[in-house]
């Protein structure tokens, strides 16, 4: 479903992402880790474009993102993004953060627009913030607002830029238990983090990425497999230690 | 000093209303508040095609807004005085001259105010709409601005006192303003300038102040509603 082809991507003089190729497949959940400023979360950007590339092709369902007659605003409507603060319109109470793309988008009539939101909202379990601001929300509920925001549009794949690191420890769960009921359900997935804990349970398949480019890649179970990702289990040491 | 604002309090007030035209305290905050209210369309979008992609759109925007901010406000009300009979085709009074000046000026300050908004948005805003796959107008009305607007309105009202001591500027063109009532008053007396002027400036300062502490206010509270980040003023 998405294809990266050998991307290369260049922040001036640096290469954040090196010849990097890889496929995702309808209802895979992948997940990638590695150290930071490793290009994990440049990959998963250039995917709706918010990071334009400079070498190879990025690829949903056969189509090039890049490729002239290609309506990216439409394609942006099939790829819901989370990000890692949230970005929740503060002007806009939690229910109009979720309508606002429906009645803009979708051309859903606002009572329909919010039907359409609160059931989403139902599905984070916060369909009693409804009209709360995200400036009185906890970081947890703003996320699982945020995850709300995107799948109120239906998407097909959902990217996740490190969801829970802005956040504090007691609030990872709630989000990682919204994430983890979207990958039972079949959504396709890829998700930057470093929730280890949370890629051994859903992740088809761990790519381990490293000075922009993908190093290792791995079935979870092969995680802790020294002799089969050598540089991953090293890195997983080393984050434990810490 | 009492005894000629308590003489004429309603010269300074109205000017000669109702045996004349409108003018005085009335005058000079109607000329303030219209020329602010005609002004921020154009604001916006100056604001707008400078921070577009575009360099047809960005570099025209910019000379504007240098050009203007590179000269006195008189020499706008002298050009509008002269030019704007020229193109409506008959004669132009004081208050329309000057609100036009007006309009061109503040329209440059404005949208620095305005762009400074937008910049000053998290770059995760409009990543977020585009995200959703909302394109530049819907993001920019529904997201940006909205936001931008909030953000600013400390700025805009200091704008907005900037803009009231600005009317005084009229008098030159004789439009009917608090300063023009002031020298009406001044020119029956003719022995106590120095009393008159006192009163026209403790009355532009009571106006100025009250409206600059009514700025602090709504950036207090700005702030408190952002989860304590400050608002950003900037001075007019």
């Amino acid at each position: 479903m998405i294809r990266f082809e050998n991307v290369d991507k260049w922040f001036g003089p640096l290469q954040v992402l090196a010849d990097v190729s890889g496929e995702v497949g309808r209802g895979e959940v992948k997940v990638l880790v590695g150290p930071s400023g490793s290009g994990k979360s440049t990959l998963i950007r250039t995917v709706t474009r918010l990071e334009k590339i400079q070498g190879g092709r990025v690829l949903i369902d056969g189509a090039d993102i890049a490729g002239r007659g290609l309506d990216i605003n439409r394609l942006r409507q099939r790829v819901g993004f989370v990000f890692q603060a949230y970005n929740l319109f503060p002007h806009l109470s939690a229910l109009g953060n979720i309508t606002l793309g429906l009645t803009k988008l979708r051309g859903l009539s606002k009572t329909a627009a919010r039907e359409r939101a609160m059931e989403e909202l139902a599905r984070v379990g916060l369909a009693e913030k409804a009209n709360e601001m995200p400036g009185l929300l906890s970081g947890g509920q703003k996320q699982r607002v945020a995850i709300a925001r995107s799948l109120a549009m239906d998407p097909e794949v959902m990217l996740f830029d490190e969801p829970t690191s802005a956040l504090d420890p007691e609030m990872v769960g709630e989000v990682l238990a919204a994430m983890k009921r979207l990958a039972a359900g079949g959504m396709t997935m890829i998700c930057v983090t470093h929730e280890i804990g949370f890629a051994r349970e859903v992740a088809d398949e761990i790519w381990f990425m490293e000075a922009g480019r993908v190093v290792e890649r791995g079935r979870p179970a092969e995680l802790a497999d020294s002799d089969a990702c050598p540089r991953l289990a090293g890195f997983l040491r080393r984050s434990v230690r810490n | 000093m009492l005894e000629i604002l308590q003489n004429n309090w309603l010269l300074f007030l109205v000017g000669q209303y109702p045996h004349g035209p409108i003018g005085g305290l009335v005058m000079t905050l109607f000329m303030a508040l219209i020329s602010l209210a005609l002004c921020f369309p154009f604001a916006i979008g100056l604001a707008l095609a400078r921070l577009s992609p575009y360099r047809w759109l960005r570099l025209p925007a910019t000379a504007i807004v240098h050009t203007v901010r590179g000269l006195p406000l008189v020499m706008f009300i002298f050009w509008a005085y002269f030019v704007s009979p020229l193109i409506i085709g008959r004669a132009v009074g004081g208050v329309e001259t000057l609100v036009i000046a007006l309009v061109v000026y503040e329209a440059a300050y404005l949208s620095e105010i305005i762009r400074a908004g937008i910049e000053g948005l998290p770059k995760g805003q409009t990543e977020a709409a585009t995200s959703l796959g909302l394109r530049y107008w819907p993001t920019t009305l529904k997201v940006v601005l909205p936001q931008a607007l909030h953000n600013m309105l400390p700025s805009m009202v200091s704008q907005f006192v900037s803009t009231i001591k600005e009317t005084s500027l009229g008098y030159v063109i004789s439009a009917h303003e608090l300063t023009f009532a002031a020298a009406q008053v001044n020119n029956v007396l003719l022995t106590q300038p120095f009393e008159v002027y006192g009163i026209l400036a403790l009355t532009y300062f009571a106006l100025c102040f009250a409206l600059t502490s009514l700025a602090r206010l709504i950036e207090r509270r700005i702030s408190a509603g952002r989860g304590g980040t400050p608002g950003i003023t900037i001075a007019a």
